[in-house]
């Protein structure tokens, strides 16, 4: 694919767009949502809403929102949700690094079979 | 709570696909993209946007509901095996051919996703032992 098709390169710009977005959203929520003190019920949502994570997280599902709405407008559905599939990996390695999360050997088989699958569509999709 | 998951991720799985056809729709019909207002009125001025809208806020209630509980990187996951009611559906919806490489790639993909949702049930034994569920 030649790089100087400026179709092309505003898709990869998009993905990264998403990619970064997305992960960034995923953490702020789990962050808004993990707090075992912000109890149950109403009580809860006041809690998350009184904090700055709940909305981080809305914000860059907002921007993630036109990002994506622009990204598929320019690929097929179909590889358009396969490329996005990069996310699952991007999550799991922030999470690993940010919340300890292991990365155990059947996550990392995931984690390289999801690789492997967006960079076949990525390539030759 | 295996019935709470399950109801879970069927619901986020149905708002997502919603979403994704939704969001299809709207950039196709807001072509040309392009960082200016135009394109945003584009986007927001045709049905579709808030299809994706709808399918976007269902998700996100039961994606939060699900997250209190589940660790963030196996809930992803299991939540993106929409990809293949997504594809079947661009088939019918778009004329999108199946092409090989994009059934190798979900393939792989999909295969990495059940891998991960593996890892997640063996978590699941080490972690929710007695007294764990409160719910």
């Amino acid at each position: 694919m030649p790089a100087a098709d400026p179709i092309s390169s505003l898709v990869a710009v998009l993905w990264l767009f998403n990619v970064v977005l997305d992960t960034a959203g995923q953490l702020a929520f789990k962050a808004a949502a993990g707090n075992p003190d912000a109890g149950d019920g109403l009580a809860r949502w006041k809690h998350m809403a009184t904090r700055p994570w709940l909305w981080l997280g809305i914000t860059c599902y907002v921007g993630e929102f036109l990002v994506w709405i622009a990204f598929l407008s320019l690929v097929p559905l179909s590889e358009g949700v396969l490329l996005g599939s990069i996310n699952i990996v991007a999550i799991m390695i922030a999470g690993r690094f940010l919340f300890g999360e292991k990365l155990t050997r059947l996550r990392v088989i995931g984690i390289l079979l999801v690789t492997l699958g967006v960079t076949i569509v990525g390539v030759a999709g | 709570m295996k019935r709470f998951y399950l109801f879970g991720f069927l619901l986020l799985m149905a708002f997502d696909t919603l979403s994704q056809v939704s969001f299809k729709y709207a950039g196709s019909q807001a072509l040309p993209v392009a960082a200016s207002m135009a394109w945003l009125a584009r986007v927001f001025g045709q049905p579709w946007v808030y299809g994706a809208l709808i399918g976007y806020i269902g998700a996100f209630f039961t994606w939060m509901s699900l997250l209190k509980h589940a660790p963030i990187g196996p809930a992803f996951a299991a939540s993106h095996l929409e990809v293949v009611s997504v594809m079947l559906l661009s088939i019918w919806l778009f004329d999108e051919p199946l092409t090989l490489p994009r059934v190798l790639g979900a393939s792989a993909i999909v295969a990495g996703i059940v891998c991960l949702g593996l890892a997640e049930s063996h978590q699941h034994d080490v972690d929710a032992q007695p007294g764990a569920a409160a719910s």
